[in-house]
């Protein structure tokens, strides 16, 4: 997909350079234009006669919410690098995913057709395996325990938030989660737990746990490598090491709603050479 | 004669064609049934039900009726969400998900597989239809995705080329400020929601400043869903919201779905996604019309999760008279759960009974939010806590209420007008302690 003409998006306009990049950006920005263009949804980054097909509002943004848009191709694109992502971990068909989180969440939307329209092929679909979501709020974590006795995913994916109420319904059903779960993955709202934060939900979900990071601003998924510990990038994502000491993120795929030099905070470029996927950018944070 | 536009030639039958319909269709799911679902074989065979003598809907009353207590009971024997009611889970490209059906007796996990999808999903397109769906604009995505209607929503939106908006956070009264945000924004020709959740937007609305018709400008039809709604709480509803049309959705996870058409009459029972009855719970066979008894439905799409003579434990009564707008399939009304069923007097009752009583003797009263208490029950009362209504009058109109209400249903009264109570509970009047309706 060749990648849209910036300056004709209000957002990215004011911020392009005299080489014709925009400057980096956080979500800050995004809200600054937000909080001075009311009317606009997007925050200047979707133009005006587009109808995309998907919309959706962002978890990480307060007030006003901003929203995001996709069309059914982009979709797909977003769909394929979790499905990667998944695979990488061990996925394999015939298996089941639970989630803990809200249906919003881009990793359950992008998991099935059967969870947003217009998504041609989910993750799950890609890999054959089968899904499950709980709902995202603590009082859901009996429930969530009851996904785990009886629908016995093998792959769990859950907010860092949900962890301590999920491991006290574990510890008051008596269940052990090693018994079926092989990881768990742990994901923020925005950006990704700390290695620290992911020891501490490992031990007490006695499983192995993995950490994703997310940007939805950015349409961003990755997952941590089990075996360099770093995110490994999608070849859809480019990334960049700034003077600041933070990576910022183009989203090749993202056309409807452009996501250009995403500043997802202090980061490293660690470059490719894992054993595990050799050719794979990395990124450590 | 049809006297609405027709989703399809299926609206087109009279009734007689339907049924006959409805028996070829009932006899095909049968002996799939029979024929692949253990559940239902050795179920059926326990019976001495076999399919192929199945020739016209009376013939239902020779078969077993299920509930969710055997789901369960089938649950708890094979430690699985498979209980042998599946069909298709496993096949090569099956897309699974499952999504779940809670309850105060516990969750039981229904099965949805692509070919479930499409075929629920174009029955379901005629739900939405009658219900007043038309091509274009945005569908706000309204079902949270651990409910089965959220695996119907993007189809529906994909069928009606419609612009799928999800709106971050769940269907929670915290998160109504985003709902609102979504319909300010994308304006939708078409809502449905939930019944709470459309007092939660417009007091979320409300406190931004946006009045009710305001937030649903442009909106021709409002669905409400998850609970019965007495004729006061839908012109209620309309006077909030400014919308022309407020329409009624039954449906279970269990795929029973009834709707309302134009003429608001009783929800016309959605003729290819399954057949209902309304039985009498001693004698297990169909009641008269406009009598209450218990829901018990057949789905009549047969992949994924099937329920077959599924009583859902909802209390309901069935209408067969021609509609005016000549749609051929009978009308049901979901009244309650009976384990909100509640005796006081000589009665039984459900909390809508009196949320209809209000209504109906004192009209000023229509769609207000009241709690039926336990403690009053236990005293052979009928203690209502309910939200001060305003004006000089407030307190002749609960003066009024109580001497009505008691004649009504002879028991004595109690009205406790408060100042608000918990918004998750506006709707129907919840039966709850003292100090559960405490804010
Ligand atoms: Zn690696
Ligand atoms: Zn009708």
């Amino acid at each position: 997909m060749a990648l849209p003409h910036l300056a004709d998006y209000p957002f990215y306009r004011e911020r392009l350079g005299p080489d014709g990049r925009p400057a980096p950006w956080a979500l800050a920005d995004l809200e600054s234009y937000a909080a001075t263009h009311p009317g606009d949804p997007f925050a200047g980054r979707v133009i005006g006669a587009v109808t995309p097909k998907v919309a959706l509002q962002m978890e990480a943004t307060g007030e006003p919410p901003i929203w995001t848009a996709l069309n059914p191709p982009e979709l797909d694109r977003w769909a394929e690098v979790v499905g990667g992502m998944w695979s990488r971990w061990g996925a394999v068909a015939s298996e089941t995913i639970a989630f803990f989180d809200y249906g919003s969440s881009p990793m359950v939307l992008l998991a099935s057709g059967g969870y947003v329209g217009y998504l041609r092929r989910g993750a799950a679909e890609r890999l054959g395996i089968f899904a499950v979501c709980n709902d995202g709020v603590a009082t859901m974590a009996p429930r969530m325990v009851g996904i785990v006795e009886t629908v016995k995913p093998t792959m769990l994916v859950l907010r860092r938030d949900l962890v301590a109420p999920f491991v006290s319904a574990l510890e008051t059903a008596g269940v052990s989660l090693a018994q079926t779960v092989r990881w768990a993955a742990v994901s923020e709202v925005e950006g990704t737990v700390t290695r620290e934060q992911a020891q501490a939900a490992a031990s007490s979900l006695g499983v192995r746990v993995l950490r994703i990071l997310r940007c939805d601003a950015a349409f961003m998924l990755a997952g941590e490598c089990s075996e360099c510990g770093c995110f490994h990038l999608d070849r859809r994502y480019r990334a960049e090491q700034l003077p600041s000491g933070e990576v910022a993120i183009t989203t090749t795929f993202a056309v409807t709603c452009p996501s250009v030099r995403y500043n997802l905070g202090a980061a490293r470029l660690a470059g490719a050479g894992c054993p595990l996927e050799p050719r794979a950018q990395r990124i450590e944070c | 004669m049809l006297n609405t536009e027709p989703f399809d030639d299926i609206d087109r039958l009279s009734p007689a064609e339907l049924e006959r319909w409805w028996v070829r269709r009932l006899r095909a799911v049968f002996t799939v049934a029979a024929r692949e679902l253990p559940f239902y074989r050795e179920r059926f065979a326990a019976a001495g039900f076999d399919p192929a003598s199945f020739r016209a809907l009376d013939d239902l009353n020779r078969m077993p009726i299920f509930a969710k207590a055997d789901l369960l009971a089938a649950q708890r024997k094979t430690q699985s969400q498979r209980l042998g009611i599946e069909r298709g889970a496993d096949e090569p490209g099956s897309r699974t998900t499952f999504s779940l059906s809670s309850g105060t007796a516990g969750t039981t996990f229904i099965t949805h597989t692509a070919r479930w999808r499409r075929a629920q999903g174009m029955s379901s397109s005629r739900a939405h239809w009658w219900a007043g769906l038309r091509p274009g604009g945005t569908l706000v995505m309204s079902a949270p995705a651990w409910h089965s209607y959220a695996a119907i929503q993007p189809f529906i939106a994909m069928r009606f080329g419609m612009r799928c908006v999800v709106v971050s956070g769940t269907y929670l009264p915290r998160f109504a400020d985003r709902v609102v945000d979504a319909l300010v924004h994308f304006r939708p020709r078409f809502v449905t929601m939930f019944l709470p959740m459309v007092f939660s937007i417009l007091d979320a609305a409300r406190r931004r400043g946006i009045a009710g018709n305001e937030l649903f400008a442009g909106v021709g039809s409002l669905v409400v869903t998850g609970a019965a709604i007495t004729p006061g709480m839908r012109a209620h509803l309309k006077a909030l919201t400014g919308v022309e049309r407020v329409a009624e959705i039954a449906g279970t996870s269990e795929n029973l779905l009834a709707v309302d058409c134009a003429y608001a009459e009783g929800l016309h029972v959605v003729s290819d996604t399954c057949h209902a009855q309304v039985i009498d719970r001693k004698t297990g066979l169909p009641v008269a019309d406009g009598e209450r008894g218990s829901v018990v439905h057949c789905a009549l799409i047969p992949y994924g999760s099937l329920y077959l003579r599924y009583d859902s434990g909802d209390v309901g009564v069935i209408n067969h008279t021609p509609c005016a707008c000549g749609l051929p399939s009978p009308r049901i009304k979901l009244l309650g759960r009976w384990e909100d069923c509640f005796s006081i007097g000589a009665r039984a009752l459900l909390p809508y009974d009196v949320q209809l009583a209000l209504e109906e003797e004192v009209p000023e009263l229509k769609g207000a939010a009241c709690v039926i208490t336990r403690e009053g029950l236990a005293e052979g009362k009928l203690r209502l806590l309910l939200i001060e209504p305003h004006g000089a009058s407030a307190v002749s109109l609960l003066d009024h209420a109580r001497s009505a209400l008691s004649r009504r249903f002879d028991v004595p009264v109690e009205i406790t007008p408060v100042k608000d109570l918990p918004l998750r509970f506006k709707g129907v009047p919840p039966i709850l302690s003292e100090r559960e309706a405490e804010l």
